[in-house]
């Protein structure tokens, strides 16, 4: 400590007024936490592109609405079916209407005397309707079953998780064993039992959703909740007598928030293969309505002679399911307080 | 322990007995009589033939007799097939699907756990990335896809494999593969991540300070702890693998059990239905409570309480 | 019988088409040193006890396995089984059956003439639950003891010593020697029956075989099994193949991978694969004396309407549906009773029959009716479901229909349900429909098989549609006419013209399914009614 600090009296003289507040500043600026987790996923190139993509398919889906009705759908043409893909002015084979035949590329327009102007641009199925407007309807339905499981995830299963794991106790042990009970039933036994009572279609894959899906959400809501429970925040909001709804509204749920969301972007891509799944063993949508599973079904029975009714659908579908597969692990890294290194 | 088990235990058996009930009653709901024939014969045949199976008593007379004869091992019965007891039937077919979804739930944590610890420790690099794309497009792609592909180009244009049928080893392969890629992804990216928290944590940072080899670090910290919540995925694979094999041996005609119970339902096969349900509902009881208790014993932490989740 | 997807039985006595799987030389000469034909199945083989089985495989192994009094060979042609010499009484009720000395079981037993009155009087007891116990109606006593008014011993059938056979029927059938060759009527021996209880045809190993095969490798539920050639069979000289390996598959596509591999010398394909394949060489289509047709519910008003009904049938366009939506090689449906079935004075009752309109296509036409008929109900639209089954075939024809009908006829809104099997039956018994789309195939060799379908006291005429002239024209024919081939023609052919011009139903197609067999597979005998295969002459050539 040989050497002396020189201080100067002007060291010890107060800062002019208006600099004041500037030292006290943040730097960066106050994030909430949405806007925390919208900035880390904007860093995930892969997650941020899936995002985009899912956002055009759903628009691009539920927008055919509005030239895809019930009378396109039913509209067979059988003089134009198992028509290959053909684009004017794409000289590529398997998209200029020929299809490989034997071994040889035949012109399959000009062999059933299509009339010249008339193309597919993902050719046709068996009874001549066009590949591209069944897949646009396919994922359609594909997501509205995606957007149903969700539903059923953010009300059943939030809200069931949150009771058990509020109220604890008997009520939780109850609920516990019924969610037990519940997933100890293969879903495709709860499927086989929902068509004894009702018809093949929606209805039945909804309500096998509705019965089954929820209980993952459920169980990680509730664990969540016991964790929740036991923090300040909320003893302080109880010993202030806060009504429960109101606790769970304004506290709970903010703070469950990415588990809800994390969740939601698996049980997604669940519920979609679930459909393709009911599809292919023949119990799931019934025509003139179609999704991307009846499609890949048909697809799959031809695959020898007409690759392309399998590969279309296909491709959409791992499309659909990639994105959401990648946006959901964006997401869990986004909001994963653990990963916020 | 004790305690904890027997509970389970009843817990499990009032879940199979209530399976059961509802499986039962739903069932009665079905339109249509279980003879295969039953447009040929006049009223009073079927009106005899229901007296000789026991179908014109009440119902929940009929459902007495199905638990006690159920109680005894006894579940009756096959209409499609006829005079064949349904617990010869299980047995006969329960053979190939069981070897099949054992063998792709080994397949893919094998294949899983290598992809994944491999992508851990190369992390964010190409090799990273490669293997996450690759493990979500097996996600992505339906197994009856991926079977139909199989089939069509290894097993017929390569020839590599038998097309179909049920034999010697080489006819599991491309069903195992069909059947098991789903799982080989999602453990893939269960290890992955579970490997690269590890990786982060101070004790392996100590252990590479204390000048571990990398291989030791991996092998001894990393992956051994990533592989203990892997147990829980267990439970979500057999539901996979039982729905999964429905359809995989469908296409590579394996005599299974899955096909067998679609075919019983659309044949009003009371006694087959109840069976496979059954078979089903308890399989999967009894995985879920198997891994729970492995869960406690190889991780201490977890509290084999009786109201744990 | 009502058709489903599992491929029922179809007529059992019937005329029938054979198909020799290739023409070629039919000497034995160009056989092949290895006899082994691997044949491909759709469905597993759920029984091989004669009284109990129901379904089109299990009557197939049956018959190449065991024998009867006959055994049908090509076009049905009675030819010798068990039985060597045969006469009939004056009046056609009593039959006397001589029975050959040298035919016996795998067991080594000899086949007796007990052993067809313990087979027979097994299957018709209602204690054994048969579900083909109906076939034996008209054979003396054996409806009551059906339905338990009288005991098995009356059944009409003796035995007189160990190689005479005595039946005595209730009534003339002129199908009855056809009936013989059915497996429902073949021998069963009392010891192996005994022996094996409950176990009896549920594997291989618990059945005696008295056929040109014995059936082995099958265990009562498995996917694959193999009928080796019997050595026991009385005529085992003639029995050329050494072994028939079945395989099941479930998926048209395995079975056609399989059968370019080589490894399958069939296969059964699905109706896009035919279609894809039509060119080629090997496809064989296979004819099923059935028809489908449209039934209309008529006790709803709407279809009351005979201008809605035939709007509704003149609006399909049944040749692109047959070419292009099938194209599995089923045809347009004639009329009702399925062409090929029976003929009287070389005539073929489908064409007599024939009724233009009923199975014409005529957009303009129906459109002019379709508004008559919405007229004279005094509605502006019409809702309508199709019920149909939810087999890849019921689907493609209910989206076929819906499109056409909705498309031509301004007005009509048509929603369409395709259910299992099961469900639809028991849909159309209860009334539940407005239209369904159902088949009909022939029991035997006679218009009557079909027409007896829509009198108005039958159970099974679901849509309830009633015309008195009809009921009397049947009732004539079994009656009054019974005696007077000729006259009994005319009536059945009245009768169904009558049916189509009301426009009853709608006929569309006439089913059948293709399938590839390899050309050096050669003699196998195909009937379109009863059982489908005989194995008996077949063989590979080289």
């Amino acid at each position: 400590m040989e050497e002396k600090l020189k201080l100067s009296p002007d060291s010890f003289e107060a800062l002019p007024q208006a600099q004041e507040p500037d030292n006290e500043k943040i730097a960066a600026p106050s994030l909430t936490f949405v806007q925390d987790a919208w900035r880390r996923l904007k860093m995930n190139k892969g997650a941020l592109i899936s995002f985009w993509i899912i956002i055009l398919m759903m628009i691009v889906a539920f927008g055919s609405s509005f030239f895809i009705n019930h009378s396109t759908l039913v509209k067979s043409a059988p003089q134009y079916a198992n028509l290959p893909a053909k684009i004017p002015g794409v000289p590529i084979n398997g998209f200029n209407g020929k299809l490989k035949v034997a071994g040889q590329w035949v012109d399959e327009y000009k062999q059933n005397n299509v009339p010249t102007g008339k193309y597919f641009i993902l050719g046709t199925d068996n009874l001549g309707h066009s590949l591209a407007q069944r897949i646009l309807y396919g994922t359609k339905i594909s997501l509205i079953v995606a957007l149903v499981a969700t539903f059923f995830d953010l009300t059943i299963g939030v809200a069931y998780g949150i009771i058990s794991g509020w109220r604890g106790g008997r009520v939780d042990t109850v609920m516990q064993r019924i969610i037990e009970i519940i997933s100890s039933i293969p879903s495709l036994v709860i499927v086989v039992l929902m068509l004894i009572v009702l018809r093949p279609g929606m209805t039945s894959i909804i309500a096998a959703i509705a019965i089954s899906s929820w209980t993952t959400m459920a169980r990680m809501i509730r664990a969540e909740t016991l964790q929740l429970k036991s923090q300040e925040y909320v003893l302080a909001a109880r010993s202030l007598g806060e009504s429960p709804f109101k606790i769970a509204w304004k506290h709970l749920v903010p703070n469950l928030s990415s588990v809800i969301i994390i969740q939601t972007m698996y049980t997604i891509p669940t519920a979609i293969f679930f459909e393709a799944f009911l599809s292919f063993i023949g119990i799931g949508i019934s025509s003139p309505e179609t999704s991307l599973g009846v499609l890949l079904n048909d697809g799959q029975k031809n695959f020898q002679f007409l690759p392309y009714q399998m590969w279309y659908p296909a491709i959409v579908l791992c499309i659909l399911m990639i994105a959401f597969n990648l946006l959901g692990d964006g997401l869990r890294d986004a909001f994963d307080p653990k990963s916020r290194r | 322990m004790r305690k904890y088990l027997l509970k389970r235990v009843f817990y499990m058996i009032l879940t199979l007995f209530l399976v059961a009930s509802i499986t039962f009653f739903l069932m009665k709901l079905m339109p249509g009589t279980p003879y295969s024939n039953q447009e040929k014969m006049t009223p009073q045949q079927i009106q005899i033939m229901n007296e000789q199976y026991g179908l014109n008593k009440p119902i929940w007379m009929q459902y007495l007799i199905y638990l006690g004869g159920m109680l005894h091992g006894d579940l009756g019965t096959s209409f499609q097939f006829s005079n064949q007891p349904v617990s010869y039937l299980i047995s006969s077919r329960i053979g190939p699907s069981a070897q099949l979804g054992a063998q792709a739930m080994v397949f893919g944590l094998f294949f899983g756990i290598i992809v994944g610890s491999i992508a851990a420790i190369n992390r964010n690099t190409w090799i990273d990335t490669t293997s996450t794309v690759l493990s979500i497009i097996g996600k992505s792609v339906p197994n009856f896809v991926l079977a139909v592909l199989l089939q069509y180009y290894i097993a017929l244009k390569l020839g590599w494999f038998p097309i179909a049928d049920w034999g010697s080893f080489s006819y599991t392969v491309l069903p195992t593969i069909a059947l098991g890629v789903g799982p080989l992804a999602e453990t893939a990216r269960f290890i992955r991540t579970g490997m690269v928290d590890v990786m982060n944590s101070d004790y392996i940072e100590l252990a590479k300070a204390k000048g571990l080899s990398r291989y030791g670090v991996v092998y001894h910290h990393a992956l051994r702890n990533s592989l203990i919540p892997l147990v829980t995925l267990i439970g979500p694979y057999t539901v996979a693998l039982m729905t999964g094999s429905l359809v995989i041996e469908n296409i590579f005609s394996i005599p299974g059990i899955g096909e067998q119970f679609v075919k019983s339902i659309l044949t009003n096969d009371y006694p087959t239905i109840m069976g496979v349900t059954m078979l089903f509902s308890a399989g999967l009881v009894v995985v879920i409570l198997l891994t729970d208790i492995i869960y406690g014993i190889i991780d201490p932490r977890i509290r084999l309480s009786g109201n744990g989740d | 019988m009502k058709l489903s997807k599992f491929a029922k039985l179809g007529a059992v006595v019937a005329l029938s088409a054979v198909f020799l799987a290739a023409c070629g030389s039919k000497s034995g000469s160009g056989q092949a040193s290895k006899q082994v034909l691997n044949w491909n199945e759709s469905a597993e083989l759920p029984s091989m006890d004669l009284s109990k089985a129901t379904d089109v495989v299990s009557f197939n192994a049956l018959n190449n396995t065991n024998e009867g009094l006959y055994r049908l060979g090509k076009d049905s042609k009675i030819e010798p089984g068990i039985a060597t010499k045969t006469s009939v009484s004056k009046d056609g009720k009593t039959y006397t059956f001589t029975l050959r000395k040298n035919a016996k079981w795998s067991n080594g037993d000899k086949v007796t003439a007990k052993d067809f009155v313990y087979g027979w009087q097994r299957t018709v007891d209602p204690k054994t639950a048969s579900q083909y116990a109906y076939l034996y109606s008209g054979i003396a006593n054996a409806d009551d003891i059906m339905n338990g008014k009288k005991s098995v011993s009356d059944l009409g059938i003796k035995a007189e010593g160990n190689y005479k056979l005595v039946v005595t029927l209730d009534k003339k059938l002129p199908y009855f020697k056809l009936l013989m060759g059915f497996p429902s009527f073949f021998p069963q021996s009392e010891k192996a029956v005994k022996e094996y209880g409950s176990k009896y045809g549920t594997a291989s190993k618990y059945m005696v075989y008295n056929g040109p095969f014995q059936l082995t490798k099958w265990t009562g539920s498995n996917l694959s099994w193999t009928l080796k050639k019997n050595n026991n069979y009385w005529d085992k000289k003639n029995v050329k193949l050494s072994a028939i390996n079945y395989t099941v598959t479930k998926s048209n596509s395995t079975a056609y991978n399989l059968y370019q591999s080589g490894k399958l010398d069939e296969a059964i394909l699905g109706s896009e694969q035919a279609k894809q394949l039509s060119n080629s060489k090997e496809l064989v289509v296979r004819k099923a004396a059935s028809t489908f047709y449209l039934q209309y519910n008529q006790t709803k008003k709407e279809f009351q309407n005979k201008n809605i009904r035939k709007a509704i049938s003149l609006v399909i366009n049944r040749q692109q549906f047959v070419k292009k939506v099938l194209g599995d090689g089923s045809t347009v449906a004639k009329g009702y009773v399925s062409a090929d079935l029976a003929k009287n004075n070389g005539k073929d009752f489908a064409d007599q029959a024939y009724v233009k309109d009923a199975v014409a296509n005529n957009t303009a036409e129906a459109k002019k009716l379709w508004q008559q008929g919405l007229k004279e109900l005094g509605v502006s639209s019409l809702n309508f479901e199709i019920l149909s089954d939810d087999t890849d075939k019921g689907k493609d024809t209910t989206e076929f229909l819906q499109s056409q009908i909705e498309e031509n006829l301004s007005g009509a809104k048509v929603s369409v349900a395709n259910v299992p099997f099961k469900t639809r039956l028991s849909r159309s018994e209860s009334g539940n429909f407005d239209v369904v789309v159902t088949g009909w195939g022939a029991d035997f060799a006679d218009p009557i098989s079909f027409l007896d379908l829509f009198t108005s006291d039958n159970s099974q005429n679901d849509g309830k549609w009633k015309n008195s002239e009809y009921d009397k024209l049947i009732e004539a024919s079994k009656t009054t006419d019974t005696g007077n081939t000729d006259k009994r023609w005319a009536d059945l052919v009245q009768a169904q013209k009558i049916l189509l011009n009301d426009q009853g139903i709608s006929p569309i197609y006439q089913q059948a399914t293709s399938t590839l067999v390899k050309s050096k597979v050669k003699d196998v005998i195909y009937n379109s009614a009863g059982v489908n295969y005989n194995f008996k002459d077949a063989y590979i050539a080289n």
